[in-house]
């Protein structure tokens, strides 16, 4: 039974997390290569905060506003870049935040990382048994899926997707693409803040290793397998993605065999990434509109 | 697509169910959270020889009260974050009421937290930072703290005639809080401290920090590091023909260290939470050991492990096979007791009251106690 | 108050980095001037390479060295060519990011599949450690000076090939047009085949020089094929002889910076350098065909 919860509650963050991610991927057709790193500042601004005794509600907007501000920050000098550029460069970003993390030691901790980290206590509400915490998960991701579901099916979501297929079409038509892909860009940031907060708060130990390039692989494959630009897409994605990972941590093997489980289970997911690239890259669930136009 | 999703969903539900209840009826389970890969696994391995030595031992005596003793392990592939999932694990899936901790005082400390949280004891073998224990009154650790080791070691210095030096550690609980300790003592006595420089674990190449080390070409420089690290980093300096003393914390001392590192190893010298090794206790342990694994080198911490277990028996013993009796019964249980690594005693902190610090020194490619 | 002696060994490792890098960035430079494409997994061939090398010579084949080197280049350069024909043939035609994706997920693939193997531990080739030669107070040891040497010998060859040999001049038709190099009759398959294969060979060699220096472990492509890729944006894509100097730049960038910043930072100047040449010249790195 915890077993199911415990799965049931990273399914809803990595959904989280990837929703945000695929608004830029997907929708805006921004390949961000970096996006642990928001993951990253939410998870630590609130850890650090909630370590210092502040409420976990002060913790939450903060670790969400400094993932947007983070968004901000770096979005404005690589959204200048055109496509695999702005990838590598997001990439980059990430990893520069990642040293940081791991080298101001002062600040974070370094690499012995944050332990305890406080389950979170809403208006005397304590969210620390895992149906709780599920609960709150959930609430949380619902809220995600309502609000960005409602920015891509409106106006903006369609000038983001007009942005993604020509973006020179859009700008002769009168919107101004920086501007919308700057909008979409830090939202995705903000929302993967939420899915860092509620990560750290969950799992209660947070260190820099846990922000790699494994990371953003990870839920670039939910993304691209689940189907970019939908909005069930990532969800699925996440839930099948999580269900395999996780689900392979309780089981009872051997002890020697845990050294060839892991990466085993990462090959699988390379595999599957070129797999899905080559063969099917519009991942499972298809973008409306897309079903005869899947190779660009 | 509906088909690859059917066999995602069966695929799933079938690795949910081979999460089979464990028919183990009447063991007394005791979970192990140890390293048994990665970076640190040569430390994790060593531990697991002898608490399956002291286990056997016990087993062939009775087990407790009649019911042998089963060790859980879990693989905490030498980092932080799977600890925390491996001491999970044997908490939620094997609901073990006590367990042995990780190697490595930062991996301990990012687990411990867990272990106070669901109210299972906790105990550490080797973890020697200052806080180690901090997390709560379910934690504990046998084996001394560094606050000890910083001050014999900055003794040592000043006896070796040293009164300036640069200090590199490795940068984690165990080196930062050495580190500190050393710092305090070797100023309080007049020494100067000329270079802080931390290092990163489980990296391949030292030559940057070795060379702002070897700067101005110390006598001695002062390195807390760990086994890998250690002989890559003596390994490296040798090579850049790097001529001073080493000098080195308790986590170094380990044959493995000086296997890797060969001859760059030779005249290093270190303190230790120093065991007596002539005491009937010991000679016993190491006497089984050899029988068991044919060489009497004891591993890194080894003996302290094989106490560990004694220890935690005896708890058992006396208060029963819930966390909560096991916590309560260690002091008792341990007050006065004599292990094969001397007086086991818990302080205030559940650390340990008595501590004696030994120096070491690799000589002809062995490790020995540094006679004066 | 700090010694000469000091600073002119940081200038030396900071060279020896430096020519390793040198052949990371040429190989990479390389697949991007003829394929128009960074590929990702070029980390992984570099890691592989050394890997090779460790197999040929560890039971039960334990090759002396004179055999397991080539052994270990041809099993590198077959890699590339079956990365080419498995993965990037068949996408050959597909969006910029649809490869760069793909190329990701195999470098993922290739980094688990040696840990699957040997392990996440360090592992050394184990030769036998010795003191390095001293002039001015500057220590190289007898395997950094082969290192050197090593690296100057392969990028004679590189030269050689493809400035004065035929093959050489296809790769570079190919690289500049690739359908006007169809059309006027170069063997477009034997070309770009070529061009993995010295790629790959580049890599090889690097791979092993740098696990000579610093022992081998999975993650050691990662971090190395960013370095290159910032050694390719210094020269310009495409140009070998920019390769050349980015990779003796960057080399010499980080052991520099590390005597006024924190050890633990020495990766990140590369990121920071490959940051803020994209940021700096954003229209000068899509001046290659961009689509």
């Amino acid at each position: 039974m915890d077993l199911v919860l415990h799965l049931a509650i990273v399914v809803a963050i990595y959904s989280i997390f990837a929703l945000s991610l695929n608004i830029e991927v997907g929708y805006t057709g921004l390949f961000n290569f970096g996006h642990v790193a928001f993951f990253a500042i939410g998870a630590y601004v609130s850890a650090l905060l909630s370590l210092q005794d502040a409420t976990f509600s002060l913790a939450l907007i903060a670790g969400i506003a400094c993932a947007g501000v983070g968004g901000l920050l770096i979005g404005l000098p690589a959204l200048k870049l055109q496509g695999d550029y702005f990838g590598i460069a997001t990439l980059g970003f990430a990893e520069i935040v990642r040293m940081l993390l791991q080298n101001q030691v002062a600040w974070t901790k370094g690499p012995m990382g944050l332990p305890g980290i406080p389950r979170p206590e809403i208006f005397s509400w304590h969210f620390d048994t895992l149906p709780a915490y599920l609960l709150l998960t959930l609430g949380a991701a619902v809220l995600t899926f309502l609000v960005i579901g409602f920015l891509t099916l409106s106006p903006f979501g369609r000038v983001l997707k007009a942005i993604r297929d020509d973006e020179t079409a859009a700008a002769v038509l009168g919107k101004n693409p920086f501007a919308y892909k700057m909008e979409a860009f830090v939202i995705g940031s903000a929302f993967a803040g939420l899915a860092g907060v509620l990560w750290a708060h969950f799992i209660t130990f947070i260190s820099p290793g846990d922000f790699t390039l494994t990371e953003t692989i990870l839920v670039l494959l939910i993304v691209v397998l689940g189907g970019k630009g939908t909005l069930w897409g990532p969800v699925v994605g996440a839930a099948v993605l999580i269900f395999f990972q996780e689900s392979v941590r309780f089981l009872r093997l051997p002890p020697e065999w845990s050294g060839i489980l892991g990466p085993l289970q990462q090959m699988i997911f390379g595999l599957l990434l070129v797999i899905l690239m080559i063969f099917r890259p519009e991942g499972l669930i298809r973008e409306k509109g897309k079903e005869t136009i899947d190779r660009d | 697509m509906k088909r690859f999703a059917l066999i995602v969903s069966v695929f799933s539900l079938l690795a949910c169910f081979s999460v089979a209840p464990l028919w183990a009826a009447e063991n007394v389970k005791i979970g192990a959270a140890f390293a048994l890969s990665g970076s640190i696994a040569v430390y994790g391995e060593g531990f697991k020889k002898c608490v399956d030595l002291a286990v056997e031992e016990i087993n062939a005596k009775g087990g407790i009260n009649g019911k042998k003793i089963e060790i859980v392990y879990e693989d905490n592939k030498s980092n932080p974050k799977d600890c925390v999932s491996a001491v999970r694990k044997l908490i939620t899936v094997d609901k073990v009421p006590v367990l042995f901790g990780p190697a490595g005082s930062s991996n301990f400390m990012a687990a411990a937290p867990v272990a106070q949280e669901s109210k299972v004891v906790m105990l550490s073998a080797q973890g020697t930072a200052e806080k180690l224990t901090q997390a709560g009154p379910f934690i504990f650790r046998i084996i001394p703290s560094n606050s000890k080791q910083g001050q014999r070691l900055a003794k040592l210095a000043f006896e070796l005639g040293y009164r300036q030096l640069p200090v590199m550690y490795i940068n984690n609980d165990w080196g930062l809080d050495l580190k500190d300790g050393f710092v305090t003592s070797f100023k309080k006595m007049g020494g100067v401290v000329t270079d802080i420089i931390p290092f990163d674990e489980k990296k391949t190449d030292y030559r940057t920090e070795l060379l702002r080390a070897n700067k101005d070409n110390p006598k001695a420089i002062v390195n807390l590091t760990y086994i890998n690290e250690g002989a890559v980093q003596f390994k490296q300096a040798f090579e850049m023909g790097v001529k001073t003393q080493w000098l080195c914390g308790s986590a170094a001392r380990a044959p493995k260290m000086v296997e890797l590192a060969g001859k760059a190893a030779e005249g290093v010298m270190g303190t230790y939470p120093s065991v007596i090794q002539d005491t009937k206790e010991y000679k016993t342990f190491k006497a089984a050991y050899q029988k068991k694994y044919g060489d009497d080198k004891i591993p890194i911490f080894g003996d302290y492990n094989y106490d560990m277990v004694y220890l935690t028996t005896r708890a058992i013993e006396k208060g029963g096979y819930t966390a909560e009796g096991i916590r309560a019964a260690l002091p008792a249980a341990a007050k006065g007791y004599k292990g094969v690594t001397g007086d086991k005693t818990f302080d205030e902190n559940r650390g340990m009251e008595h501590a004696d610090i030994g120096i070491w020194i690799v000589k002809g490619g062995k490790i020995e106690d540094h006679k004066k | 108050m700090d010694s000469l002696p000091y600073y002119l060994q940081t200038v030396v490792n900071g060279i020896l980095a430096g020519c390793i890098y040198a052949l990371f960035a040429m190989g990479l430079t390389l697949i991007y001037g003829v394929l128009n494409f960074v590929n990702f997994a070029h980390g992984e061939l570099i890691m592989w390479g050394a890997y090779f090398l460790y197999l040929a010579m560890a039971e039960p084949f334990a090759l002396p060295l004179y055999a397991a080197v080539p052994l270990a280049l041809g099993m590198t350069a077959l890699l590339g060519a079956a990365m080419d024909f498995a993965l990037f043939k068949p996408l050959r035609k597909a969006n910029r990011l649809t490869l760069l994706i793909a190329a990701i997920g195999l470098s993922f693939f290739l980094r688990n599949a040696a840990q699957l193997f040997w392990g996440a531990q360090v592992r050394t080739y184990g030769f036998e450690i010795r003191q390095g030669y001293r002039w001015l107070g500057v220590s190289l040891t007898p395997q950094q000076l082969a290192i050197i040497a090593i690296s100057l010998i392969c990028i004679c060859g590189v030269y050689l090939l493809f400035f004065k040999s035929r093959m050489g001049k296809s790769m570079r038709a190919l690289a500049d047009n690739l359908d006007l190099a169809r059309i006027s009759g170069i063997h477009t398959g034997k070309v770009i085949l070529s061009a993995w294969i010295i790629s790959s060979l580049l890599a090889g060699v690097g791979g092993i020089l740098m696990a000579l220096d610093t022992n081998l472990n999975p993650e050691m492509g990662v971090v190395n094929l960013i370095k290159a890729f910032a050694a390719t944006l210094i020269g310009g894509v495409g140009n070998l002889w920019g390769a050349l100097i980015g990779g003796l730049i960057i080399g010499l960038a980080e052991n520099i910076a590390v005597l006024f910043i924190s050890p633990g930072y020495k990766d990140a100047v590369a990121f920071v350098i490959m940051v803020i040449i994209l940021l700096a010249r954003p229209y000068v790195v899509t001046d290659k065909r961009t689509d």
